[in-house]
């Protein structure tokens, strides 16, 4: 229940309103604004500042508090979002409950949203200031919930950007479950074969990090697994595991995988090979044992022969719980799929992609001709940006009805390594490269470029809305397909190149997670890849408490970037989980228990588990039923609030009185004014 | 210590840090005469009226660069406002003379 | 633990956007930080800019609580107005030798009140506006400067006293001398950040002598609210623009200049200063001249096409020289490439060079960790599985003293760099990257 405030229990306020560095006062009269206030019951000081979240405008306030015996403070700025916290900081540096602070997003809810109306917008900034009064009025202390913290964190994925971020967490002395749907580590970096900008090989790279995190005693690792529920809160998540059976005894593992059984395209060559359905991914993956493709196996059976003997092989998934503090969500990304028909693409074999041509130039590692149906190649075009940077009413949408609007960072450079290792492998072949914008901006990138036009490879560039076409060469042409180009290299040259392969330079998509992103209650962006709260204040972190982003999860980036990421998130769960604790906001239910009847409407209506019970409780003698609220499981939605018929429960920090008052404030005659200009 | 005890300290210090900084001084003072007599001339040719840089350039036969400086600087520090615009450049004048 | 010596687990060198946010992620987990700072306040060269993209929050807005939280937090010992003299390793990790030079104002007293500052007679090229403001040779170093104290420039001043005399604290101190000390730490992030491509290394752009030629960070000035004109107006005679031009890759991708790399920021900070432009001037022309526009982070691409749509033109083509015209507008001679590669004269009003970025510091001498011979930024032998070790164990690198990037990059890295060294500090014989060290590239 409420403690004393501070200063005694007159309110006293100081009010400040932000310039927000112009954001705010470019449309709103910030003085205008301030002299309204001025005059307010309990206001005591109010101030403008270009500012507020400076350290000289926080000191400023300090002051006030101290000097004037401030016990509560309003500031008109950003959202919320931004530097509620920064400001609580500050009110509590000065002996201030933190709560007793009431951040007001004017920019958001004033000024960028008027930004032609400046007279309207001030008069608005000055009604959702006195809301903001009003409500500082009734402000009462509060303590955030403080619990106790698992040192232990899930990593969803086992690509680089999970393995990595498993590495880091671990050495900070913290457990880590990482769990990967597939049979095997490695995601798709064990797909390349060398990695720009150094050109070291991308498995030698990888064995070496699988080998760290699969030994460091910190880690557990969990292959074919997946999530399948999710309870709880930062600090105490209870996760669902499931887990598909290996399948195979390590006796038989290299047996099996010689026996003969039904062959299915292999996805870790997209396609182009076929693999059995007892499978290692690739030479060298971890585990090492060999795996069942369920997915191919209906029903979970598998009958081989082996040794000469018949033997049925069975999944038996286990489901089991753990109990974590953290979640790191490394989903990763898949190669966005061009559309039936793009450039020719699923129509004309000679189309294929860029990490096809990638296993490709894997699978044919010796000879000094590059075969592709069946015939040497000779003429390369690889045409940029599919299923990238796409446009609306130019580009066809994705399946899901969206355009791919961004650009996917890792494809020009990718393409250009590609084209100067076809070079340097058939010197012969002629590569064109058809372009919007070449961006090699990574360090040590640009050579790639340098080098690709040191090597001959003759570039093309066009408009995005006058887009090269991709068509079967008539009969008798000496190459398969005919790429047309309007090319501005070239004065904007109608030009056809006769080429025997073309290459797709494919974006990244964020791989299919609906259901992680359900269980897990965060939300992916316009572009679907996984949102972050603020890209330079909470660039790792969901708005999700304790759920934070790895690699291409939350966007595309290059194996360096995808491990920076990683790192840059495990620090963040060191910083939940290391100290063993975490304090979570006080905006939860309360119930005051002379009101209620035990109606248990509120108990019926609550989406969280355990979050609010009705309970016997003893009251003079008798025994009643009174609502019961456990803080760590109330998420402060206030349903519950809007369901009692008793007006007994309240949200803290958000009661009903107050929101009233805000309501009466807002809807109030405006103060005496001048003119408003 | 006293007040009256720590003045001819203070000023005996200076004296010693002037001599000790000789070379340094010696150039900030010839450059503080400079900036005085520009900031007279800036003064000066917005005395009757506001003008613009090219103006007062015109008038001081100073580049026009170095008397936006100059303006800058004297804005920054309250000695000269904006009075409003002609075309595409602002005018000023001393604080003094617009307020009249 | 000698006499004075103070003991942290990790020096951070450099006060900018990196090297605050490495050590709040380092001091936010419980280890004992010492930043230092070269000059008198944090923010480095963030805390200049204006707005940022591709949300468009004002700078301070990102910036100046981070420098607040770095002053305030309890396990970061900020020094600023200092210099590391020397690095050694004691067996345990390493010694620094840090000189705190004098400001000639008493650090504890000084309350930021600026009155010596208005006191002072003499005005000076202001470093924090690029020179195109001025300030005095005692001041505050800039508005939100941490720590709000002001800092005497004992070469321009005329020891006249007066700041003395006003000051209402007694802080100023001309006796005041540098101060040795000694941090022991066990590790070292270099965050030393980045310099602007010089404007006068171009003869073809002008040599920097042409007056209503600016670099972009002087236009990051001109739009700041807090900027030296409250305006945006040309340098030369303080004309308000009514077209503007920007020049792409001026000093990036440019073998005469010694950079061949792409410094990754300036097709975004270009994009980003024309859609202020057009808010701030909205009768002005502003033209884009471009060789490739990379707007390859999450949402720039999308900030490019509303910037297209907006009306901003952008041109492809390679700038071969500026001139200027009588008035001093600069005429741009420029290749149209889509336009059948005519090659055209265009005068604006204003040419804003979009500079790439050179390494700030060369850290090879005192933290003997080797440079990359190619781009000059510190050396990363791995830098795809650890992008933040450099060859010397103990000592790592983040934000724009591994190579160019933006303020996103920047934070990511940062947060990456806190990771590596802690992890680093509890695993002490673990000292190795994920991956053998290759050869160690001298400069």
């Amino acid at each position: 229940m409420p403690k004393k405030a501070n200063h005694g229990d007159e309110p006293r306020i100081a009010v400040y309103i932000c310039y927000c560095g112009g954001n705010i006062s470019d449309v709103v009269q910030c003085e205008q604004v301030a002299k309204a206030l001025s005059q307010q019951p309990n206001v005591v000081i109010t101030r403008t500042n270009m500012s507020m979240c400076s350290d000289a405008a926080q000191a400023m306030v300090e002051e006030d508090i101290r000097k004037l015996s401030v016990n509560r403070v309003v500031i008109g700025a950003c959202a919320p979002a931004l530097h509620e916290q920064t400001f609580r900081g500050t009110v509590s540096r000065a002996g201030l409950n933190p709560y007793f602070y009431h951040h007001v997003g004017l920019r958001e809810q004033a000024s960028w949203v008027h930004h032609d109306d400046s007279s309207g917008a001030t008069e608005k900034a000055i009604r959702l200031m006195m809301a903001g009064i009003a409500k500082a009025r009734l402000l009462e202390p509060l303590e955030p919930i403080k619990l106790d913290a698992k040192q232990h964190a899930l990593i969803i994925g086992g690509g680089v950007a999970g393995l990595r971020s498993a590495w880091d967490i671990a050495r900070r002395g913290i457990k880590v479950s990482l769990i990967e749907k597939s049979p095997f580590l490695g995601g798709h970096m064990a797909q390349l074969e060398s990695v720009f900008p150094t050109g070291e090989s991308a498995r030698a790279l990888l064995g070496k990090l699988i080998e760290k995190v699969v030994s460091h005693p910190n880690i557990t690792v969990y292959t074919s697994a997946e999530l399948v529920g999710v309870k709880g809160y930062v600090g105490d998540f209870q996760v669902q595991i499931r887990q598909q059976s290996r399948g195979i005894s390590d006796d038989i593992a290299e047996a099996a995988l010689q026996a003969p059984l039904p062959e299915v395209p292999d996805e870790f060559n997209y396609g182009l090979t076929q693999r059995k359905l007892i499978y290692r991914a690739y030479p060298g993956a971890y585990p090492a044992a060999p795996a069942v493709d369920w997915y191919n196996c209906p029903d979970g059976h598998l009958e081989v022969e082996i040794n000469g003997q018949f033997v049925i092989l069975e999944n038996a998934p286990k489901t089991f719980d753990l109990d974590v503090g953290a979640i790191l969500v490394a989903s990763g990304f898949r190669p966005s799929e061009p559309r039936y028909g793009e450039y020719g693409y699923g129509e004309l074999p000679e189309v294929i992609t860029l990490p096809q041509l990638i296993r490709l130039l894997a699978l044919q590692k010796s000879g000094d001709k590059l075969i592709w149906n069946g015939h040497p190649v000779n003429n390369v075009a690889m045409i940029h940006c599919v299923g990238s940077r796409q446009i609306e009413g130019i580009h066809e949408p994705q399946p899901d009805g969206q355009v791919n609007n961004y650009c996917s960072r890792v494809c020009c450079t990718a393409t250009l390594q590609a084209a100067n290792e076809l070079h340097k492998r058939f010197p012969h072949i002629h590569i064109f490269d058809i372009y919007e914008d070449i961006r090699t901006y990574g360090r040590g990138h640009e050579d790639y470029y340098i080098e690709a036009s040191f090597n001959k490879v003759r570039f093309l560039r066009f408009h995005v809305d006058e887009m090269p076409t991709v068509i079967h060469a008539s009969k008798g042409e000496q190459r398969p397909v005919l790429v047309q180009v309007k090319d501005y290299l070239t004065k904007g040259q109608e030009i056809e190149v006769p080429v025997d392969l073309v290459v797709l330079a494919v974006g990244m998509m964020p791989n299919p997670i609906d259901d992680i992103i359900r269980m897990l209650k965060v939300s992916p962006g316009t572009d679907r890849f996984l949102l972050e709260v603020h890209p330079k204040l909470r660039p790792v972190e969901t708005a999700v408490p304790g759920i934070v982003l790895a690699g291409t999860a939350q966007g595309p980036m290059n194996i360096q970037e995808s491990c920076a990421a990683a790192s840059a998130a495990a620090a963040k769960v060191a910083v939940l989980l290391g100290q063993g604790r975490v304090e979570l906001e006080p905006f939860i239910a309360r119930v005051d228990p002379d009101r209620c009847t035990g109606s248990g409407q509120c108990v019926e209506v609550c989406c969280y588990q355990d979050a609010i019970t009705m309970e016997t409780v003893s009251s003079n003698g008798h025994k009643i039923r009174r609502a019961v609220v456990t803080p760590a499981n109330c998420a402060g939605c206030g349903v519950c609030v809007s369901v009692c018929p008793n007006r007994a429960i309240d949200i803290q920090g958000w009661t009903l009185d107050q929101y009233e008052a805000m309501v009466d404030a807002i809807a109030a005659d405006l103060p005496e004014m001048e003119a408003m200009a | 210590m006293s007040e009256k005890h720590k003045e001819p300290r203070r000023a005996e210090l200076l004296k010693q840090l002037r001599e000790e900084h000789h070379e340094t001084v010696e150039r900030t003072k010839a450059l503080l005469k400079t900036q005085k007599e520009i900031r007279r001339q800036i003064c000066q040719a917005t005395r009757e009226a506001p003008k613009s840089v090219p103006e007062i350039a015109e008038a001081t036969g100073l580049p026009a660069g170095d008397i936006l400086w100059y303006l800058t600087a004297m804005r920054k520090y309250g000695d000269v406002i904006e009075t409003g615009m002609c075309g595409e450049y602002y005018l000023y004048q001393r604080v003094e003379e617009a307020k009249k | 633990m000698a006499e004075g010596m103070t003991q942290v687990d990790v020096i951070v060198v450099g006060g900018g956007i990196a090297g605050m946010q490495t050590a709040l992620d380092l001091a936010n987990q419980g280890y004992q930080v010492a930043l230092v700072e070269q000059e008198a306040s944090i923010g480095g060269k963030m805390i200049m800019l204006s707005k940022v993209f591709p949300t468009l929050d004002c700078c301070s807005c990102i910036t100046t609580p981070k420098m607040s939280a770095v002053a305030h937090h309890e396990n970061i010992r900020l020094m600023t107005y200092s210099d590391i003299q020397s690095i050694h390793e004691n067996g345990e990790g390493f010694v620094a030798e840090i000189l705190m030079k004098p400001r000639y104002v008493d650090e504890d007293t000084c309350t930021g009140c600026r009155q010596c500052e208005y006191a002072c007679p003499i005005d000076l090229p202001a470093k924090f506006d690029l020179n195109l403001g001025a300030h005095r040779a005692i001041r505050v170093p800039f508005s939100t400067a941490v720590p709000q104290k002001a800092v005497l420039d004992i070469d321009n001043c005329l020891f006249c006293g007066k700041c003395e005399q006003v000051c209402p604290v007694n802080a100023i101190n001309f006796a005041q001398r540098a101060e040795c000390s000694k941090i022991e730490a066990r590790a070292i992030i270099l965050a030393t950040g980045f310099e602007l491509t010089p404007t006068d290394a171009k003869q073809e752009y002008g040599a920097g002598q042409l007056p209503n030629v600016v670099n972009a960070l002087v236009m990051e000035r001109l739009l700041a609210p807090t900027g030296p004109y409250g305006h945006v107006l040309r340098p030369g005679d303080g004309k308000e623009p009514s077209s503007i031009a920007y020049v792409q890759c001026a000093g990036s991708r440019d073998k005469t200049l010694g950079v061949e790399y792409c410094s990754r920021i300036c097709c975004m900070y270009a994009i980003k200063q024309a859609m202020l432009l057009s808010g701030a001037l909205p009768l002005a022309d502003i033209t884009i001249y471009y060789m490739d526009i990379r707007t390859f982070g999450k949402g720039y691409e999308q900030f490019y096409q509303n910037a297209k749509a907006m009306g901003i033109e952008f041109i492809k083509g390679k700038v071969a020289r500026i001139t200027e015209d009588e008035d001093h507008n600069p005429v741009v001679r420029v290749e149209l490439i889509d336009e059948g590669s005519q090659v055209v004269e265009r005068a604006h009003d204003l040419v804003v060079l979009s500079v790439g970025m050179l390494p700030a510091y060369d850290p090879q001498p005192k933290y003997r960790v080797s440079l990359d011979k190619r781009d000059g930024f510190v050396y990363v032998p791995s830098p795809n599985l650890s992008p933040c070790l450099t060859d010397r164990p103990g000592i790592f690198v983040t934000g724009t003293a591994a190579g160019p990037m933006d303020i996103v990059d920047s934070i990511m890295l940062a947060g990456a760099a806190a990771a590596e060294a802690a992890a680093y500090l509890r695993a002490y014989p673990d000292t190795q990257g994920i991956d053998t060290v290759r050869e160690a590239v001298h400069a």
